[in-house]
């Protein structure tokens, strides 16, 4: 199937009524989890994912994501209007969106953001549709080697780019690697650190991990607060109307964020926080005046607007093609998949055209969805930041629990739940990242694994392993991303030694 | 205090992975067994860790962590007590039950009014009861009674 005659297709799947509700309900879960300051967009998919069970794979994927990419419209929204991140790919928003709030310019700015989002949002699945397609066909000739090699290579990228220390990451993917290996062994049948428990030979389950530390870390952040007042600018429906020289100034920021999110998204890493900061400085460096950001510049709110939502398209492309997920909102639409035995790799596309191409088909329609939502509707999402905080936390605990009780009816799973939460509490106190050990316990399997086989089938032998041309050139790419700062510091050390200012 | 806690106790944990991976049979390169990845994963686990907390207690006491006043640090630890107590006595008093103690309790002393508290409790558990166990068959506990 041609991308077009796929796209058709897909379009005859996505309208289909129920799966038109799915997404409806995705992208307006998503604007108001994006919305709500402190409640994630993947907390929420963990949430919902066990509502999907009963669903059938496409309208379960077209859901989910659904939450995922309007998490990106509704969190510019509070960056806007509020001064406070509604969630984290929103931060960079905030210098000149607020900004413009406080001089009257709001509406243009909310325009802007969502038009940004809904042209990113169109050039991601654009985007899907030929890279998938393409990485799928190449994807075919891999091997137990191949996947080892982009399993382990993803991890250390993943490490390098989420921010903070390297050590810190490190430590966070060795975790995330020893508890994916609880369980029994997919290869012997031998159970592995359970220590006799019948319950832990299943493993430990990746939703209650992350309810835990997406969903019970950030109330309890929320608890620290109590009883919390948030003041919000109030916007009239003719001031959406941005000025002819504001959408001039936008064009061209929105289309280079959209690139940019995109690429952004097929790298392993925190992609839609990441690609907002990327655009941020492109835009930073493209503009004649770049001492004027930060006073309320619409090209730093269209930037990393269209950027963040170019992001979410583009890391759809890795666990699509290669069924591989590299941050913790792909690995909760994998679990969808593989619940529904479902396995998301380079034969999906051919194989259930009906999940692959309704998606990306999906994915137009929400982004339209999105836009009617956040525009005209804008009010009416800006009055859920007026509930009581305290409320909303406690009602989302509660929802944790129940949640996650219910994946498998299992207490095991409740005790992971707050486990996690109350470990994700404490590395959010330490400002570290938990996403690589997410990704980590998801992607441990796979690598032991494709490790196991690729070792039987070179018969031992390491060289041959990772010599082969594709796992070689991967392995090099990682270990230069993971290295080149550090190599760069040292040159300039020794190079110019430049007194510090 | 945090920031060398969570370190100590992650090579604690490695410590404990790597003799129980070592237990496993190892296999051979050529046919690598249930233990030998754990293993390696062990191996890494305990040098990361180990540099992690060297540097944590190399550090001034007390860097890293922002320190809570006692307000704020008393609202997370109710929180805290009382997701355990709900796991602790699920079983037991049923779910309506747990529930409701508690929404109460947390919305309570999270800085709710107690009838705010008590009619969230009440519409919070007997609504996600209904949801959950009734509409999608989950067989939540319902306790002795």
């Amino acid at each position: 199937m041609g991308p077009l005659e796929g796209l058709a297709y897909g379009f005859s799947i996505a309208l289909l009524p129920g799966n038109l509700f799915a997404c409806f309900i995705g992208v307006l879960v998503g604007t108001i989890v994006g919305v709500l300051p402190g409640i994630g967009p993947v907390g929420a998919m963990a949430l919902l994912l066990p509502s999907t069970f009963a669903m059938h794979p496409a309208t379960a994927l077209i859901m989910l994501a659904g939450i995922y990419y309007g998490a990106m419209y509704g969190g510019s929204t509070t960056s806007i209007l509020v001064n406070v991140p509604g969630e984290a790919g929103s931060v960079v928003t905030l210098l000149d969106g607020y900004q413009m709030t406080r001089k009257g310019r709001a509406g243009a700015a909310l325009t802007i953001s969502a038009v940004g989002s809904f042209f990113a949002g169109t050039v991601g699945v654009v985007g899907i549709m030929l890279a998938a397609g393409w990485l799928a066909d190449v994807a075919i000739q891999f091997g137990p080697p191949e996947y080892f090699a982009i399993t382990l290579g993803g991890i250390l990228l993943l490490s390098r780019l989420s921010g903070g220390s390297i050590l810190n990451a490190f430590v966070m993917v060795a975790l995330g690697l020893a508890l994916g290996t609880v369980g029994m062994d997919s290869i012997s049948a031998l159970r592995r650190f359970t220590f006799g428990s019948v319950q832990l030979a299943q493993g430990i389950e990746l939703v209650p991990v992350i309810m835990g530390v997406y969903g019970v870390a950030e109330v309890l952040l929320l608890a620290e607060e109590g009883i919390a007042k948030t003041q919000i600018a109030s916007v009239k429906l003719r001031e959406l109307l941005p000025t002819p020289e504001e959408w001039r100034r936008s064009t061209m920021p929105i289309a280079r964020g959209s690139v940019v999110g995109f690429l952004t998204g097929l790298v392993p890493g925190p992609a839609a926080v990441l690609s907002t900061f990327i655009s941020y400085t492109v835009e930073k460096k493209m503009s004649k005046t770049p001492e004027k950001f930060g006073t309320g510049m619409i090209e730093g709110v269209a930037g990393p607007e269209a950027a963040n939502n170019g992001a979410t398209a583009g890391a759809m492309v890795p666990l699509l093609s290669l069924g591989i997920p590299f941050s913790p909102a792909t690995a909760i639409l994998l679990g969808a998949l593989v619940v529904h035995g479902l396995q998301p790799g380079p034969l999906m596309i051919s194989q259930r055209p009906e999940v692959f191409w309704g998606f990306v088909a999906s994915m137009y329609i929400g982004n339209l969805m999105l836009l009617i939502l956040n525009l005209p509707l804008v009010g009416v999402f800006v009055t859920v930041l007026r509930l009581p905080q305290h409320v909303l936390a406690t009602l989302v605990l509660l929802l944790c629990l129940v949640g996650a009780f219910s994946l498998s009816n299992s207490f095991l799973d409740l005790w992971v739940l707050v486990i996690f939460g109350v470990f994700g509490y404490a590395l959010r106190k330490l400002r570290v990242d938990p996403s690589p050990m997410v990704v980590a316990l998801v992607l441990g399997p796979m690598m032991e694994k494709t490790l196991r086989q690729a070792l039987f089938l070179t018969r031992g032998s390491v060289v041959d392993l990772v010599a082969r041309p594709l796992s070689a050139t991967i392995l090099v790419l990682a270990a230069a991303a993971l290295f080149a700062p550090l190599l760069v510091r040292l040159v300039r050390g020794r190079g110019f030694a430049k007194p510090t200012p | 205090m945090l920031a060398r806690a969570v370190p100590l106790i992650l090579l604690v944990a490695a410590g404990v992975y790597l003799t129980v991976a070592l237990r496993l049979p190892f296999g051979a390169a050529a046919r690598p067994g249930a233990g030998f990845y754990p293993v390696i994963v062990a191996v890494f686990a305990i040098v990361v860790a180990l540099v992690a907390t060297a540097s944590a207690f190399r550090g001034a006491p007390g860097a890293g962590a922002v320190e809570l006043d006692a307000a704020p640090r008393r609202r997370v630890m109710i929180t805290v007590v009382a997701l355990v107590a709900f796991c602790l006595v699920l079983p037991w008093v049923g779910y309506p039950a747990a529930a409701f103690a508690f929404v109460t309790v947390v919305l309570r002393y999270l800085g709710g009014r107690w009838t705010t508290a008590l009619l969230t409790g009440v519409l919070s558990s007997a609504g996600s009861y209904g949801l959950f166990a009734v509409l999608l068959d989950v067989p939540l506990p319902h306790g002795p009674w």
